[in-house]
């Protein structure tokens, strides 16, 4: 792997379309997952184990990595190994999480090994590109689900918001809102209509909320990933 | 009383040895006989063990031994599990109807009558002169007592394995610990008494202490020997108890599989050319699967999570949209609590503000629920063309009394934002007392998956589902 590592830049920022190595054991789902994408990315590589996932990551540096949850192979870790692994990469490639469980265990395992998002399987082709390019683009991708589980975990009551923008454990009153509202079903466009902020604001909120998410110490959450084992 | 032999149902395997609950006499050991050798008069064995008797007691040796030794219970219903689990589940045994009212000899009252009976008869033939020697009676009976003591929770561990099934475990309690010890030193005592006697009383206090140390010694080196042993097979019980328990498990969702998944995918084969009835019976089982797999089925009755999910799944099973399309609902809920009747007018708006973005919208539709300690927050949305709120008709009963009204009845609050370019939304909120707490451990997450809660049980998916109560609490069926 070492040989590849000085060409892995230029694969990344091929011209057309984000580079995207798909990662799941299922044949069929790989394959529907590749019809349905369209031209804005480029699909460059498929892995079907962690051990293959890592070798094909760190040997062709995609912008973006979609990433199955559940996995054979490596100890048993499944997507979160692998982005344990790959963690030296996570600067330069994303990694959006794909998984047909809705566990909460399952998100906030791979949000926490450093996914930038998470999509269920069920999602349609453009929405799938959409998530996509915006995880290459360095942002978030929540979707209603992820950010149920957030207001779950960081507490809905009066008493959770945060005061200061360095606060880990608790969001703050716009993150909250933000988050609501995305759970509520609201796309970020309809998100920053609602609040009269930009769409770019509303990015920000969705990614200081993804980073509490994945160093907050907050008791529920360390709680509840200790008694699975994540930590 | 012969009810012990049911030809009907009788499998054509000999049931093993068991002392059925009813048909018994005494301790059902007749009754147990006659079922195993398939002899259909139970008078007939009782016949033959009464003539054993005079024989040097070998009728009742032996059916003391049987007693001892013969597990209580169904000897048809012990039959069964010799079938593989999921032969049971697809097969189901008859039941055995209504339970009988079991009829049982009160067995502890007899044996005290009788002691007393005894008792006050030797007390008599003493009185009228007759000295026989019965200086062994005491320590004798002292010893059956001990011996009756400690056997007795043997029984009583049958029974409850029995009631309880053979996964129920029984309870740890001290009773059983002080009828072993009891009966140890009572026996311990008739031993002691018996052999006094035996030697003509003349044993030293001295002698009788050393020979009890002597017994013990020897005991507890037994013990030690055979220690090992004995913690072998206690673990290789509770392997093959949890072995036992996978199997089982195994077994259900094998079960599982075959009632719903298969039975579902050749509805949908035969059905391919509706693609609406596809799609539904595909989220149906899809939302069944998940429940089996990924939630915590709650306790009906505990969880509004759960109600709410429930009432999902029925408007999705039940309802298509505009074009005919079944439609998915994408139900998001955070935090739980216990149910009361603010939650359930609430549950009720809910259901007719889904129905209506269903019916009326135009998908994805989205449900979004919030609890928290002093109110419960309810957001249906669809992306429809959206509608007038304001130029509802006064007589349109659907917005207005049984979304709106349900709410404003139980002091809250419902609101209706609808625009061509964002579809409709319906904000309903409704407090609550911040007493009762969400009933879930925090270590649980509360929504872990989508909307899967249907309470329904595994079975076919071709049955309506039935409509949610029309008032007070929706009703839930037990698992």
């Amino acid at each position: 792997m070492t040989e590849t590592r000085a060409t892995a830049a230029p694969l990344a920022q091929d011209g057309d379309g984000v580079s995207v190595v798909l990662v799941d054991d299922h044949h069929m789902f790989r394959a529907g997952v590749r019809a349905s994408l369209d031209d804005r990315v480029r699909v460059v590589g498929e892995a079907a184990s962690v051990d293959e996932a890592v070798a094909v990551v760190s040997a062709l540096r995609p912008a973006v990595v979609l990433l199955d949850v559940h996995l054979p192979g490596g100890d048993g870790g499944g997507g979160a190994e692998v982005l344990r692994r790959c963690a030296p990469l996570l600067g330069t490639t994303r990694f959006l999480a794909l998984s047909v469980s809705d566990a909460a265990e399952d998100v906030v395992a791979v949000i926490r090994a450093g996914a930038r998002g998470y999509v269920t399987k069920a999602i349609d082709g453009p929405a799938l590109v959409d998530a996509v390019v915006r995880v290459a683009g360095d942002d978030a991708v929540f979707s209603p689900r992820l950010a149920g589980f957030v207001l779950d975990a960081f507490g809905t009551a009066a008493g959770d918001v945060a005061t200061g923008d360095d606060e880990l454990d608790r969001l703050s009153a716009r993150e909250r809102e933000v988050m609501r509202l995305i759970a509520r079903g609201y796309a970020y466009k309809e998100v920053a209509a609602e609040l009269f902020i930009s769409v770019k604001t509303v990015e920000t909120h969705v990614s200081a909320v993804l980073r509490k998410l994945q160093l907050s110490s907050r008791h529920e959450l360390t709680r509840w990933a200790a008694a699975r084992r994540l930590l | 009383m012969r009810p012990t032999v049911r030809p009907s149902v009788r499998p054509p395997v000999r049931p093993p040895l068991r002392r059925p609950e009813h048909g018994r006499r005494l301790a059902g050991v007749a009754a147990g006989l006659a079922v195993h050798l398939g002899v259909a008069r139970v008078g007939l064995v009782r016949l033959v063990l009464v003539l054993l008797v005079p024989f040097g007691g070998v009728g009742l040796a032996l059916y003391l031994f049987w007693w001892l030794s013969v597990p209580a219970g169904d000897p048809w219903a012990a039959s069964a599990p010799v079938r593989p689990g999921v032969l049971v589940r697809l097969a189901r045994r008859p039941a055995a109807g209504v339970p009988v009212a079991v009829r049982r000899w009160p067995v502890g009252d007899l044996v005290v009558g009788v002691l007393l009976v005894v008792g006050a008869g030797l007390l008599l033939a003493r009185r009228a002169g007759v000295s026989a020697d019965v200086s062994w009676l005491l320590p004798t009976i002292v010893l059956l007592v001990g011996v009756v003591l400690a056997w007795s929770q043997l029984d009583e561990l049958q029974r409850g394995r029995a009631a309880g099934g053979d996964a129920a475990p029984t309870p740890r309690r001290l009773s059983p610990v002080l009828r072993l010890v009891g009966g140890l030193v009572l026996a311990g005592v008739g031993v002691l008494l018996l052999v006094g006697d035996a030697t003509g009383g003349g044993v030293e206090p001295g002698t009788l202490v050393q020979s009890v140390v002597a017994a013990v010694a020897v005991l507890a080196g037994v013990g030690l020997v055979a220690a090992p042993w004995w913690l072998r097979l206690v673990r290789e019980l509770g392997d093959e108890r949890a072995a036992r328990a996978r199997e089982s498990e195994r077994a259900d969702i094998a079960a599982h599989l075959h009632d719903s998944v298969l039975q579902t995918l050749a509805l949908i084969r035969a059905r391919a050319d509706d693609p609406t009835e596809v799609a539904r019976m595909a989220r149906a089982q899809e939302r069944e699967l998940r429940e089996w797999l990924y939630d915590d089925r709650s306790v009906p009755g505990t969880s509004l999570a759960a109600e709410l999910r429930a009432v999902v799944a029925e408007v999705e099973d039940t309802r298509t949209g505009p074009e005919g399309q079944a439609v998915v609902v994408d139900a998001v809920v955070v935090g739980d609590r216990v149910p009361d009747a603010q939650t359930a007018a609430l549950l009720q708006a809910s259901r007719e503000a889904l129905v209506n973005a269903v019916v009326h919208g135009r998908p994805p539709v989205s449900l979004y629920m919030e609890v928290s300690p002093r109110s419960v927050e309810v957001f249906v949305r669809d992306r429809g063309d959206g509608f007038d709120v304001a130029g509802i008709p006064a007589d349109r009963f659907g917005v207005r009394e049984s979304i709106v009204g349900r709410v404003r009845r139980r002091g809250g609050t419902a609101t209706v934002t609808s625009s061509p370019d964002r579809g409709t939304e319906v904000h309903l909120c409704v407090p609550v007392d911040g007493a009762v707490p969400a009933d879930v451990p925090p270590a649980a997450p509360p929504d872990t998956s989508h909307d899967t809660s249907h309470d329904v049980p595994p079975g076919p998916r071709a049955e309506p589902v039935r409509p949610v109560a029309p008032a007070g609490a929706p009703e839930q069926e037990v698992r």
